[in-house]
């Protein structure tokens, strides 16, 4: 199935019908299921994560998306931005939707300012031709003028987010899906954030962000969404959905997302060094060399 | 913007060692003259592959260096790119190219080691040569097919790219590198056919030694099976690109 499919509906910018989708479910390491995975089989590992989501986000609406961790959250925005096909029903957008979730994951630590803003920018959909002009400009706004030639291993986790999401907003395109910005424990810059975002919105730019404090982020709301083990259970108000997420706990903790998150993180690859393959891969790899 | 992820990985592959490109030509040019040694000094003539043997080895072992370098960095494509997928609008497979595209850059910069090895030798290709681009398309066909498929496979189960290794290890003897198709007992040469390398090999060679096409079916065979491991490959990508989204 295709990952971008344009819908000819100009009012509305992402359009979801009967949309659902399995996540597979943290790696039990064991020798049994290892073998079972490597025999295709797929399903008993995999969980629904969304079901029989039918959703219409208009263009230019500001949505705010409240949910813990195993509901589904993080699907429904990749789904909107198209990094996830789903397993039923489809998406379809009427521009591009830029994925901005955990841009800062995908920064290599050990390139300059200037090389991630290209690779990132190019996977976020900015073109060679007009990077040219946008470089400063995306390091005026991180507050990182003048240290374009610099390496990211030097800088702190705070002042990478804050490139990350310069790259972003910086797209210029018309429609975001906005998760693990990590702007929350940045209030010094939120003031940034929340000035960029409120002149877009104003431009008529669509905004689907996840976060638990949609006030950092803008003033005012088109639409608040509750998700909840799968599905939506508010579709309102920003303030009355912020209400039905209080009644439903707020971030509940037995999920099995964390566990995942440390697993993938081990059995990763370092993406910092590149792992160096002699003798035509016969050789163990061998850490960068310095 | 394929590009300029080529370009910025063969930066800093390049940057990386004192020599950097003449590693690309001292690697194969080194490894061809130490088995030229083994299997040519060493041993004495044994009717191993045809003559001159040095160019006989190194025609075949920039493809296969090629092969082997370029399967086994682009079967860990999806799972190292994991963080730059979730983000990314690009198409999926786009990473296993780029890894490709690479390998490829560095086999065409290398080269210059057969050219070494025609003058070594003072052995100049037939008109044959022609088939030596059609026997590069084929054969990065035929990798981009199982990369794709071999890739998304290691997605699923991590222990693949391990595999493959060793994989690696058993066609190198299995394919026509260091020996020629005649070498091959004829009642088990149809089973080589199966081989898609015996034919892309073969293609490489002709230039020199227009007696390897001798068996113009074995030939055809083989480089049937390489398309149709690249269509394989393909469909198996297809089936699995939506399970290597979610992984990532």
């Amino acid at each position: 199935m295709a990952r971008l499919s344009i819908t000819k509906d100009l009012d509305v910018m992402v359009e979801f019908e009967g949309v659902g989708i399995r996540m597979p479910r943290a790696r039990k390491r064991n020798v049994n299921s290892r073998l079972r995975r490597f025999a295709g089989e797929a399903s008993p590992e995999q969980v629904w994560r969304l079901r029989d989501i039918t959703l219409s986000i208009p263009a230019g609406q500001a949505v705010a998306i409240f949910g813990s961790r195993s509901s589904g959250r993080e699907a429904l925005l990749r789904l909107a931005a198209g990094t996830l096909i789903p397993d039923e029903g489809c998406v379809r957008r009427q521009a591009k939707v830029v994925p901005m979730i955990d841009v800062a994951a995908a920064m290599t630590r050990n390139m300059t300012v200037r090389q991630n803003i290209y690779v990132i920018g190019g996977l976020l959909g900015l073109t060679p031709s007009v990077m040219g002009d946008l470089v400063p400009r995306i390091a005026h706004l991180a507050g990182l003028q003048g240290q374009l030639e610099r390496k990211l291993t030097p800088l702190t986790n705070r002042q990478i987010n804050r490139l990350a999401w310069s790259i972003g907003v910086m797209t210029g395109e018309r429609a975001f899906a906005i998760d693990k910005t990590h702007i929350g424990e940045d209030l010094e810059f939120a003031s940034t954030v929340k000035e960029r975002m409120s002149q877009m919105r104003a431009e008529g730019v669509t905004f689907i962000v996840a976060s638990d404090r949609p006030e950092l982020f803008l003033d005012d709301w088109d639409r608040g969404l509750v998700l909840d083990h799968g599905s939506i259970v508010a579709d309102t108000t920003l303030a009355e959905a912020t209400v039905v997420y209080e009644q439903l706990g707020g971030t509940d903790v037995d999920d099995d997302s964390d566990l995942r998150t440390e697993e993938t993180f081990e059995e990763r690859d370092d993406l910092g060094e590149e792992e160096v393959w002699e003798e035509g891969g016969d050789e163990r790899p061998r850490k960068r060399e310095r | 913007m394929l590009r300029m992820l080529v370009l910025r990985e063969l930066q800093t592959q390049y940057s990386r060692f004192r020599f950097g490109y003449l590693w690309t030509l001292l690697e194969p040019l080194g490894l061809s003259i130490i088995l030229w040694l083994v299997f040519s000094v060493l041993l004495g003539p044994r009717h191993l592959g045809l003559q001159p043997y040095l160019l006989f080895l190194s025609v075949a072992m920039l493809p296969w260096w090629w092969f082997t370098k370029g399967i086994n960095a682009s079967v860990r494509s999806f799972r190292r790119n994991a963080a730059q997928l979730r983000i990314s609008t690009l198409p999926t497979q786009f990473w296993v190219l780029r890894v490709l595209l690479v390998s490829t850059v560095e086999f065409l910069m290398s080269l210059p080691v057969v050219v070494i090895a025609v003058i070594l030798t003072r052995d100049l290709p037939g008109p044959l040569i022609v088939f030596y681009p059609i026997a590069i398309l084929a054969q990065f066909l035929f990798m981009y097919g199982i990369a794709l498929a071999l890739a998304s496979w290691n997605v699923i189960a991590p222990d693949v790219a391990r595999l493959v290794r060793l994989a690696m290890r058993g066609l190198f003897y299995l394919s026509p590198i260091l020996y020629s198709v005649s070498n091959i007992p004829a009642h088990v040469r149809p089973l080589a056919a199966l081989n898609p390398l015996v034919g892309i090999l073969g293609l490489y060679r002709i230039g020199w030694w227009p007696q390897e096409i001798e068996d113009m079916l074995h030939y055809g065979v083989s480089l049937g099976i390489g398309l149709i491991s690249f269509v394989v490959g393909w469909v198996v990508f297809r089936r699995l690109e939506s399970r290597v989204l979610k992984e990532s």
